[in-house]
């Protein structure tokens, strides 16, 4: 009887694989999905490295208070975006804004071994009226916003009320030339451009980046408190920074408005 | 002579799996291969697909038995080899994928067998290494040299092939575990089970080891690594295998191997390989035998997200292989062995034009195998295989011969041609390599071949041991990525095409030498010389080689140490050490503007040690203590072909033999 089911076993098995040019247990595997942003939740593809996405934290709370469910799921995942400026309009210079060449130590101690090269000047980053932080990859700016980093990882660990930051010490934007990458085109050779500009180095460090190959992204799972120019709070968390195909920086965001 | 046709039919009249299986009389015996040019009853198969005593086999063959692989305690492949092997480097390649070099041939240029079949999927030109697990392995058979005449594409430089233990005993298990550093746990079983008709041998396997950092010094010349990444795997294999009568022999076999990696937080790849086969040994008459076999592989490559719980695959490589192979004696003094196989090789890769690839794959061969005189022998052969991709063919010849002038001096000469067709993957490919340079694939590449010539010699008297060898291998249209390029101004990255490149020449040269005295103590040294012409391009111009060339010098060196104190109490210890030089690379100043012409960068020479004790207490039990990489070397640079250690290990594990405990 054994015998039997043993022979029985091993010739349904061989059908099967016989049967099987093109493989077998397809079944164990997924499929892509779209990401479809839960109540609380920005979906922004920040693939791009020529482009900043602008959240608009009020607008997202009147819609919610609107109760137009549709229109605030469709501004939870559909961003303004502005392209990083790589031109000089006639008259538009300020002397800083543009795109600072540095050499990365990209193959050896890694890039925190790094040298500026060459400055090329360009018009200013473009930036819409009305907005509360944009991000571009794994950087982050505020629209003369603060952050502090807490120890939680969970909104519901949060105290009932923002005022119990009230005393934390929030950082504001800082300048940068050596972190917002624009190009990878002279990668093997070292040379990485970036956009000069006002980034928040706090809440940027939600996804940290390491060059490899593939390039390494650690993110950081800390609730972030943003505190806007305009006195308000919001607490914000980088959930996923995957994409449905695998590609990185598309981040996935909790928020919180107003906290 | 008449035992040189004996053996085999005899090996043939029980039945015993011409690829797969030892001599059941000889699993007892359990031989040291370190005496294996002296204790010569040892049987190989893979050099002529036919069974031979090693001392008498044509092509010369290097065995690494179970108790050598039980002494190294190697988890797989990768490490067994390196430490028994001169001349064999695993490095990384540029993506850090695990890459080999053996004698100055790459993971295409090598080809690697489990029981005689052929193994899916590639990263990077090499099979997945880890799947090559040594729990379970009765021994490795390796044979140097263009094998294409036998064994079809990819054989060029030589055939490793890893034979799988049958279960010999009414029932057998083994439990082993083993703990070192960085989290590196392995825990494995063995199950055996033998009747008069039945075998089944199954084994599970799961091991661990977590990433961990490495720091380089200061300025390095080339590119560095900073984290050593581990893995996780699984693996599960049955082996089944029915005689109704001695002249038959059906078996089956299943298995499942898993492994994940992390390198991105939250996006572990992971791979897997289902592979399965069924295969039928026939002895028909006294002089013919008939095998005939079904062969199933499918390696797949994914991503796991783990936060959406969604694990999406991005490769699979799937191959079904039918073979043919029938052998007759003439009397005593020749055989002559032929054989087809079928294979269907289907490519699935989201980088891959059009997604998914197929082709069909027939060959025939034969060979004759003729003992011209009692000294003397002559095995020829010679293969033709078709591609359907392209409709691309080729016929490859093989000559051996033999010469034994008296019974401690075995002389061997050779002459194979190899090739490799372009695999679809070279032929198909479009990879945008993080946004650095796109591999683009070419369809009409041609097939690379290879003429390979080896001379060998071997000595044994007494309690010593001597091999010397030497061989040239000359590749035409070797295929690999070429200079990069741009196609228009308008492109933004360069491509990195595949394409056939001038002629590559490698030569290299061996020397083994090995002893043993009554007092337990025994030891081996092997040197080898590899010596690697690096092709150029079509155009004569010196181009980027894709991986890092052979070291010029390798030398292993072991001594053992084995005393059975009391009946219930012994030892074996070892100190086993490998050197190897440093060696050149010549890579592109500027990958955007070649013209700017290359450079060479130096890598550095190293050595790394080790030393282990196991003690045998009782029958059953065996404890097992490394101090692996002795004397704490740690590379100044991690560079892609750094030894891949941050300093001493200390290794503890244990072995039970369960059923010898009653």
């Amino acid at each position: 009887m054994i015998k039997k089911a043993i022979l029985l076993a091993v010739a349904t098995v061989s059908i099967h694989m016989l049967t099987a040019c093109n493989g077998i247990f397809d079944d164990i595997y997924d499929q892509p999905k779209p990401v479809v942003p839960a109540k609380g939740q920005l979906v922004i593809d920040a693939t791009s490295w020529t482009d900043w996405y602008y959240v608009d934290l009020p607008r997202l709370q009147r819609l919610a208070e609107e109760g137009d469910e549709d229109a605030l799921l469709k501004a939870q995942s559909e961003f303004e975006k502005h392209p990083i400026p790589f031109t000089l309009s006639e008259g538009k210079g300020d002397g800083r804004s543009g795109q600072y060449l540095y050499w990365f130590d990209v193959w050896g101690e890694g890039i925190q071994n790094n040298e500026f090269r060459q400055f090329t000047e360009t018009d200013a980053q473009q930036d819409p009226e009305e907005w509360s932080f944009a991000v571009h990859r794994n950087n982050v700016r505020t629209n003369g916003g603060a952050v502090y980093e807490t120890q939680y990882t969970s909104f519901d660990q949060l105290p009932e009320s923002s005022t119990e930051f009230a005393n934390k010490e929030f950082t504001a934007d800082e300048w940068s030339e050596n972190e917002v990458w624009s190009s990878k085109e002279q990668m093997l050779l070292s040379l990485v451009p970036s956009q000069g500009i006002n980034i928040n180095k706090v809440l940027s460090s939600w996804l940290e980046f390491k060059f490899n190959v593939p390039p390494d992204y650690k993110p950081n799972k800390h609730v972030f408190i943003l505190r806007l120019a305009d006195g308000t709070y919001a607490a914000l968390q980088l959930a996923d920074f995957i994409s449905p195909e695998g590609k990185k920086c598309f981040l996935t965001i909790n928020y919180k408005y107003p906290y | 002579m008449i035992k040189n046709i004996i053996l085999p039919l005899a090996l043939l009249a029980t039945a015993q799996t011409a690829m797969a299986q030892a001599d059941p009389e000889l699993d007892d015996v359990q031989l040291d291969s370190i005496f294996r040019h002296y204790e010569l009853e040892e049987v190989v198969v893979t050099g002529t697909r036919t069974p031979k005593f090693l001392k008498d086999t044509p092509i010369q063959t290097r065995v690494i038995t179970s108790r050598d692989i039980a002494r190294t305690d190697a988890t797989n492949v990768q490490d067994l080899l390196q430490q028994e092997l001169p001349g064999v480097e695993f490095s990384y390649s540029m993506n850090q994928r695990t890459h080999l070099n053996f004698a100055g041939f790459g993971g295409q240029g090598i080809l690697f067998l489990v029981d005689g079949e052929r193994l899916a999927g590639e990263s990077m030109d090499d099979v997945d290494f880890s799947r090559l697990l040594m729990a379970g392995v009765e021994r490795i058979e390796i044979v140097k040299g263009a094998s294409s005449a036998l064994y079809g594409s990819s054989a060029a430089g030589g055939v490793v092939n890893i034979i799988t233990k049958n279960a010999t005993e009414p029932w057998t298990l083994n439990l082993n575990a083993r703990y070192a550093k960085h989290n590196d746990q392995r825990y494995g079983g063995v199950f055996g089970l033998s009747s008069k008709h039945w075998r089944n041998a199954f084994s599970a396997n799961y091991h661990n080891k977590d990433n961990y950092n490495v720091t380089s010094a200061a300025n390095p010349v080339t590119r560095v690594i900073s984290t050593i990444y581990g893995e996780r795997t699984v693996d599960f294999k049955d082996k089944l295998t029915w005689r109704p009568s001695d002249r038959l022999s059906i078996g089956a076999r299943a298995g499942y191997f898993f492994r994940e990696t992390t390198r991105t937080v939250n996006l572990p790849e992971r791979y897997r390989d289902f592979s399965g086969g069924l295969r039928l040994d026939w002895l028909i008459t006294k002089d013919d035998n008939l095998q005939a076999s079904y062969a199933f592989d499918q390696y797949d490559k994914s991503d796991y997200q783990q936060l959406r719980h969604l694990d999406i695959r991005d490769y699979s490589n799937v191959q079904n292989t039918v073979r043919l192979l029938y052998n007759h004696s003439f009397g005593e003094t020749a055989m002559l062995t032929v054989g087809a196989d079928y294979m269907h090789d289907y490519l699935f890769n989201t980088y891959l034009a059009g997604a998914a690839r197929e082709q069909d794959c027939y060959d025939v061969f034969a060979q004759y195998d003729w003992n011209i005189t009692d000294k003397l022998e002559a095995v020829a052969a010679v293969r033709y295989d078709y591609f359907s991709d392209q409709s691309n063919s080729q016929l490859t010849p093989k000559l051996n011969l033999r010469y034994k002038p008296n019974h401690r001096l075995v002389l061997r000469a050779g002459y194979g041609m190899g090739f490799r067709a372009p695999s679809l993957k070279e032929r198909y490919y479009n990879f945008d390599m993080a946004g650095i340079w796109i591999v683009e694939g070419n369809e009409n590449l041609k097939a690379e071949k290879s003429h390979n010539f080896t001379l060998s010699a071997e000595y044994s008297r007494a309690n010593c041991s001597l091999a010397v060898s030497a061989y040239y291998n000359n590749v035409i249209n070797k295929i690999s990525t070429s200079a990069p390029y741009f196609k228009s101004i308008e492109d933004k990255l360069p491509y990195l095409p595949y394409t056939n490149l001038a002629n590559y020449r490698v030569f290299g040269a061996d020397v083994s030498m090995q002893a043993r005295w009554q007092n337990g103590i025994s030891a081996r040294l092997s040197y080898a010389h590899t010596k690697e012409r690096l092709p150029k391009d079509k155009d004569g111009n010196t181009i980027n080689n894709q991986y890092i060339p052979a070291r010029a010098h390798a030398l292993n060196a072991n001594v053992d140490y084995d005393h059975q104190f009391t009946k219930r109490y012994g030892i074996y210890a070892s100190l086993n050490g490998r050197l190897l030089s440093g060696t050149e690379n010549v890579e592109f100043k500027n990958y955007y503007d070649v013209t700017e012409g290359t450079v060479r960068v130096k890598y550095p020479a190293y050595t790394l040690w080790k030393l282990s004790l196991t003690q045998r207490v009782g029958k059953a039990v065996s404890i097992t203590t490394a101090l692996d990489n002795l004397f704490n070397y740690r590379p100044k640079h991690y560079y892609l072909n750094a030894p891949l250690t941050d300093g001493i290990t200390l290794q503890v594990g244990v072995s039970i033999d369960v059923d010898k405990l009653f």
